[in-house]
C-alpha cells in the first residue's frame, strides 16, 4: 500500500500522443478512479502504472521510490484485465496461486491464502473448476482474487465491470467497494461510465484526449466542473454557448439567443462562454434569487420516477427535471413554459476547443 | 535513465529482456548465416567470369538454344509410333530449351493440379452424397510422400500396357490406339499428380469459409448453379485456390523426382533442377558457375511466384471480410446429374491419382511389375527394411539428421513467432516473419547448391566436415541437418504462430505483472496454450524432413554410410532391376511415418483451448 504519483507523463505511440503530460497523486488506501471517454488514454495510464509499457517522458513514483523503468514483474502493481484474462489451463486455484508460487511462499501458506482469497470474494468450492467452466461474473472474480492475493501495493482494475450484465454490473460494484474498504488498499480503477465513476469512489480525475481535466470527489466534479468538458460529460446536462456581455467585479451578464442572465458568478478572461445548467436544478414554479426564461414546450418525458421536460429557448433547447408531477401539471407541448434558475447553481466556464 | 527509441524502433519494446533479444536475434541469425549467406555466396559465383563481376554465365544461359529458345522448339507434343506390333501415341512435349521448358511444365502442373483439386474440394465442400466418408478417407492418400516411387507408378500407369490403357483402350475402347506417357509430359502428368492436393486443402478450406449468406444473397437475387459459381463462390474462393496453385508451381519448379524417373527419355532432363543436380553428381569437387547462375534463374522465378502470390493474396483479404459468427456450411445433395458426375468422373478420376500411392504398396510386395499389374507376392522387400543393413542404417540416419533438425525447427520457429507475434512494431519483425516463411519458396537444390559453394569457399567452414570438396572429413549429416531445418521451418513456423496468434497478449502480460520474468511467463503460460500447435507442426516438419529429396540426393549422397532415405530410395531406382521394390518398401515406411504421425496429431488436436472472456 502506497501513495502512486504519476509526473508530467508523455506516451506516444508512433505519431498518436496518448498521454500529453498526466499528473496524479493517489493517496493512501483511497479508490481512484480514472474516468473518461473511450481512447482518452485511461488504460495507457494504467498500463505504465503496472509497468507494461514505460512513458517516453516524465516519472512514477510509489512512495519516495522512482519505480518509472521498474519491469512489471518487480513492480507489485497488479492489474486486474478488463478481459481478466485468466489462464484457460489452470484451475481456479492453481490461477489464483500463480503469483504465490512465484514468491516462493510455502505451499501450506499458499493453499491458506488462496482459501482466503476465494472467501473474500465469495467463490469458495470452485478450487478445481477451469475458468471456462464459470460465469463472466465468477471470472472477474478470479481475477480480482488472483490479484489481492499477491497482497498488492496498488491494485489496478481496467473497466471491470464492462463486460458484465446490468444487474451483476451494480453488485460487483458494491462488492468491489466493500473488499476495498475491507483490505484498505489503494485501488485505481478505470471506467468511462461516469455514474459508476461517482458511486464508488474517492475522488475521480476526469481525463480528454491524453490531459487529465479535473481532479475531485464525485461531489466536487458533478457540482463545480471546472471545463466545459467535464460539465458535458458528468451526465445529462444543459450546456448553452453565451456571450459575456457585461462584468460587475466577479459577476457577469451574459447573453444567449436574446435571452440576459445577470448576477452569475465568473472570473475567466474570455467573453466565449458556456452556462452549465443541471436539468435537476431547474424549477418550473418562482424561487429565491433565481433568474427566469420564458420558452415554449418541446417535449415532455415521462421516465417514471422522473418527468423531463424539454423547453424550446429561440433555438437552444434546455431540460428541465423535476420528480413533482405537480410541478409539471398538465402543461402540453408548444404552450409557454417559464424555467426558473437559482443563480449559484448556474456554472459560467470559458467555451473549450473540442 | 530514459527510453532508447533506437532500441524501440529494433525490437518493439524499449527495454527488451535477454528472451526478447535472443528470440529475435536468434532465428534472424541462424536464417541469416544459413540461408541469406549461402545464397549471396552463390550470387557472387554466378556473377564472376575470370576474377570480374560479370554477367557472362547468364549470357551463356540466355544466348545457347539449348538452355534458351522459346521461338523454335523441337520435338512434339504427340506423335504415332510404332509399338511391338501395333502404333501407339507417344506424348513427350515440345523442347523450348531448359528454362522454358521447367516454366512450361510448371505452369501445366499448375493448370492440372488445380482442376483437380478445385473439383475434389468443391465436391467435398458442398454436396453430401452416399460413400462420402469412403471419399474423405480416399482423398487422405494422395497427401502421403513418396519420394521417387509413386512415379515409378505413374510412369508404369501410363505406358503402352500400363493401367491407364487396360481401362481406356482395353476395356472402353475410348483410344484409337495405345498411348504413352513420357517426357516432359510424363513429368507433368506426375507431378499434378503428386502435388494437387495442396490446391485440395487449400480450396477445400476455402469454399468452407465462404459465408453462405453471401451465396444465398446471391441466389436471392437470381443467380444459379454454374453462374453462382462464377461469379460469386469462385471469386470469394480465389485467394485460397491461388495461393495452393502457387505452391504448386514452385514445387514443381524444384521437383528432382519426375525428371530423375523419366531420364531415360532426354527430353525430360531438359529441365532447371535436372541439370543443376546433374552438374552435382557429375562433378563434385568443381562447383560449376554456369550451375550457380541456372539455380538463381529458378530461385527468382520461385521468389516472384511467391511474392507475387502474397501480394495478390494480401490484396484479396476479403474473403475473411464478413462478419463473423458461427454458420451451418453449404451442403447440399446433389441433383441427378450432379450425382451422375461425382460417381462417374470424379470419384473415377480420384481413384486414378490415388493409384500411385496403392502402386507403391503393391510394389513392396511384389516380385516384379512388367505389365498392368504387379505379379509374386513377396515379403522379402519388408523384411529387408528390418533386416539388410545398408536399409537400416539409411532410416536410422533419416531419424536421426530428422529429430535433429526438429528440435533446431522448434527453436527458431518459437522464438520467431514469438518475437514477430509479440512485438508487432518492431522494425525486425516482418523481417523475421518473411525470413522464417521463405525458404517454402527456395528450391532444395538451390539450398544445395548455395550450400556447396558457400562451405566450400567462406572461412570458418572452409576444410571442416561442412565443406563438401573436403571428401574425407565431410559429414553429410551436418549440411542434411541444416538444410532440413531451413527448408522445413516454414511448416511448424506458420502452426506456431497460428497458435500465438491466438492467445491474447493479456494472458502473458498478467502473468509478468503478477511477477513472472518473460522466460517464466512463456514456460508457464504461453507454451502450454500453444502446445497443439507447436506438436502438430513439429509433426509436420518433421515427416517432410524424412521425405526431403533435393539435398537429400546431392549433399546428401556423397558417403553412402550417411546416405538419408531419399539417397537410398534414388540410388535403388536409378540402380538394377528389381531394386524399385526396395525404394517401394521405404517409400511404404515413410508411409507409415506420415499416417502415424497424422494420426496423432488428430488425436491430441482433438481438445483444444480457447481464449475465454473478450477481445
Ligand atoms: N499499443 C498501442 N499502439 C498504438 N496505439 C495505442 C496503443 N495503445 C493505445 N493506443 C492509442 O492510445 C490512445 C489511448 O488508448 P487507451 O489508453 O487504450 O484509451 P482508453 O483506455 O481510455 O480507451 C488511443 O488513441 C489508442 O488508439
Ligand atoms: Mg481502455
Amino acid at each position: 500500500m502506497v501513495e502512486v504519483k504519476l509526473q508530467n507523463i508523455v506516451k506516444r505511440f508512433g505519431d498518436t500522443v496518448a498521454l500529453k503530460g498526466i499528473s496524479l497523486d493517489i493517496k493512501h488506501g483511497e479508490l481512484f478512479t480514472l474516468l473518461g471517454p473511450s481512447g482518452c488514454g485511461k488504460s495507457t495510464t494504467l498500463r505504465i502504472i503496472a509497468g507494461l509499457e514505460y512513458p517516453d517522458e516524465g516519472k512514477l513514483y510509489f512512495g519516495d521510490q522512482d519505480v518509472t523503468y521498474l519491469p512489471s514483474h518487480q513492480k507489485g502493481a497488479v492489474l486486474v484485465f478488463q478481459n481478466y484474462a485468466l489462464w484457460p489451463h489452470m484451475t481456479v486455484f492453481d490461477n489464483v496461486a500463480y503469483g504465490l508460487k512465484l514468491r516462493k511462499v510455502p505451499k501450506e501458506e499458499i493453499k491458506k491464502k488462496v482459501e482466503w482469497a476465494l472467501e473474500l470474494i465469495k467463490l469458495k468450492g470452485f478450487e478445481d473448476r477451469y475458468p471456462t467452466q464459470l460465469s463472466g461474473g465468477q471470472q472477474q472474480r478470479v481475477a480480482i482474487a488472483r490479484a489481492l492475493v499477491v497482497e498488492p501495493k496498488v491494485l489496478l482494475l481496467d473497466e471491470p465491470l464492462s463486460n458484465l450484465d446490468a444487474k451483476l454490473r451494480l453488485e460487483m460494484r458494491s462488492e468491489i467497494r466493500r473488499i476495498q474498504r475491507e483490505l484498505g488498499i489503494t485501488v485505481i480503477y478505470v471506467t468511462h461510465d461516469q455514474e459508476e465513476a461517482m458511486a464508488i469512489s474517492d475522488r475521480i480525475a476526469v481525463m480528454n484526449v491524453g490531459t487529465v481535466e479535473q481532479v475531485g470527489t464525485p461531489r466536487e466534479i458533478y457540482e463545480h466542473p471546472r471545463t466545459e468538458f467535464v460539465a458535458s460529460f458528468m451526465g445529462k446536462t444543459n450546456v448553452i454557448p453565451a456571450k459575456v456581455v457585461e462584468r460587475n467585479g466577479d459577476r457577469v451578464t451574459v447573453e444567449f439567443e436574446g435571452f440576459r442572465l445577470d448576477g452569475l458568478h465568473y472570473t475567466g478572461k474570455s467573453d466565449n462562454v458556456v452556462i452549465v445548467i443541471r436539468p435537476e436544478r431547474i424549477r418550473l414554479k418562482p424561487a429565491e434569487n433565481a433568474v427566469s426564461l420564458t420558452g415554449t414546450v418541446d417535449l415532455i418525458e415521462y421516465y417514471g420516477f422522473f418527468i423531463e421536460v424539454i423547453g424550446l429557448f429561440g433555438d437552444v433547447r434546455m431540460i428541465a427535471r423535476t420528480i413533482s408531477d405537480r410541478e409539471v401539471g398538465n402543461l402540453k407541448p408548444t404552450q409557454p413554459v417559464t424555467f426558473y434558475i437559482n443563480r449559484d447553481d448556474i456554472i459560467v466556464l470559458p467555451k473549450q476547443q473540442l | 535513465m530514459a527510453v532508447n527509441k533506437w532500441v524501440e524502433r529494433f525490437f518493439g519494446t524499449p527495454m527488451p529482456d535477454s528472451v526478447v533479444i535472443t528470440s529475435f536475434l536468434f532465428p534472424l541469425l541462424y536464417l541469416i548465416g544459413f540461408l541469406v549467406i549461402p545464397v549471396l555466396v552463390m550470387l557472387l559465383t554466378a556473377f564472376v567470369y575470370n576474377g570480374h563481376i560479370s554477367i557472362y554465365w547468364f549470357k551463356s544461359i540466355f544466348g545457347a538454344p539449348y538452355y534458351f529458345n522459346p521461338l523454335h522448339p523441337s520435338g512434339s507434343l504427340v506423335q504415332l509410333i510404332p509399338w511391338g506390333n501395333q502404333q501407339v501415341y507417344y506424348f513427350s512435349g515440345w523442347d523450348f530449351g531448359v528454362v522454358i521448358n521447367s516454366i512450361v511444365v510448371s505452369i501445366s502442373v499448375m493448370i492440372l493440379a488445380t482442376i483437380l483439386g478445385v473439383a475434389f474440394a468443391f465436391v467435398m465442400a458442398r454436396y453430401d452424397f452416399p460413400g462420402k466418408n469412403i471419399v474423405r478417407i480416399l482423398l487422405f492418400v494422395p497427401l502421403l510422400v513418396t519420394p521417387f516411387v509413386n512415379v515409378v507408378v505413374v510412369k508404369k500407369m501410363f505406358l503402352p500396357n500400363g493401367l491407364i490403357n487396360w481401362i481406356f483402350y482395353q476395356h472402353l475402347h475410348l483410344f484409337p490406339h495405345p498411348i504413352w506417357i513420357d517426357g516432359l509430359v510424363g513429368v507433368v502428368i506426375a507431378q499434378s499428380m503428386t502435388y494437387y492436393p495442396i490446391v485440395y486443402l487449400n480450396a477445400y478450406a476455402s469454399f468452407i469459409n465462404i459465408d453462405p449468406s453471401l451465396e444465398e444473397q446471391a441466389e436471392n437475387l437470381g443467380s444459379r448453379g454454374f453462374h453462382l459459381f462464377r461469379t460469386v463462390t469462385f471469386p470469394l474462393a480465389l485467394p485460397g485456390i491461388a495461393a495452393g496453385a502457387a505452391l504448386v508451381g514452385i514445387f514443381s519448379l524444384e521437383d528432382l523426382a519426375a525428371p530423375i524417373v523419366f531420364q531415360g527419355s532426354a527430353i525430360a532432363k531438359k529441365l532447371m533442377s535436372f541439370q543443376i543436380y546433374s552438374s552435382f553428381v557429375s562433378g563434385f569437387a568443381v562447383g560449376n558457375p554456369q550451375m550457380a547462375a541456372l539455380a538463381l534463374v529458378m530461385l527468382t522465378i520461385a521468389l516472384i511466384i511467391f511474392l507475387a502470390i502474397r501480394w495478390y493474396v494480401g490484396m484479396k483479404q476479403y474473403a475473411m471480410l464478413s462478419k463473423g459468427g458461427r454458420w451451418k456450411p453449404r451442403v447440399a445433395k446433389p441433383r441427378l446429374w450432379q450425382a451422375a458426375v461425382i460417381y462417374l468422373i470424379v470419384i473415377p478420376a480420384l481413384l486414378i491419382t490415388i493409384f500411385p500411392q496403392i502402386g507403391v504398396v503393391l510394389l513392396a510386395f511384389s516380385k516384379r511389375w512388367y505389365g498392368t499389374w504387379p505379379e509374386g507376392f513377396t515379403l522379402s522387400h519388408m523384411e529387408a527394411l528390418l533386416t539388410q543393413p545398408d536399409i537400416l542404417r539409411v532410416i536410422e540416419n533419416s531419424l536421426l539428421y530428422s529429430t535433429v533438425a526438429i528440435f533446431i525447427i522448434i527453436l527458431l520457429s518459437l522464438t520467431a513467432s514469438y518475437a514477430a507475434g509479440r512485438f508487432k512494431k518492431a522494425k525486425l519483425a516482418p523481417i523475421l516473419d518473411s525470413l522464417a516463411t521463405i525458404p517454402i519458396a527456395v528450391p532444395g537444390i538451390v539450398i544445395a547448391m548455395s550450400y556447396f559453394f558457400f562451405f566450400s569457399t567462406v572461412p570458418p567452414f572452409k576444410g571442416t566436415a561442412l565443406d563438401p570438396t573436403n571428401l574425407l572429413a565431410f559429414f553429410p549429416g551436418a549440411a542434411l541437418i541444416l538444410a532440413y531445418s531451413i527448408r522445413r521451418l516454414p511448416f511448424a513456423a506458420r502452426s506456431i504462430a497460428a497458435g500465438i496468434q491466438q492467445v491474447h497478449v493479456s494472458l502473458e502480460e498478467a502473468a509478468i505483472n503478477l511477477g513472472a520474468g518473460r522466460w517464466k511467463a512463456l514456460t508457464s503460460i504461453l507454451i502450454p496454450m500453444i502446445l497443439l500447435n507447436l506438436l502438430g507442426g513439429a509433426m509436420l516438419s518433421f515427416v517432410y524432413c524424412m521425405s526431403e529429396t533435393s539435398v537429400g540426393i546431392t549433399l546428401g549422397s556423397i558417403n553412402s554410410t550417411w546416405y538419408p532415405i531419399t539417397a537410398k530410395m534414388k540410388e535403388l531406382i536409378t540402380g538394377s532391376v528389381g531394386s524399385a521394390n526396395l525404394a517401394a518398401a521405404l517409400g511404404v515406411f515413410l508411409m507409415l511415418v506420415q499416417i502415424l504421425a497424422i494420426v496423432l496429431a488428430n488425436v491430441i488436436t482433438k481438445q483444444r483451448y480457447s481464449f475465454i472472456g473478450l477481445t
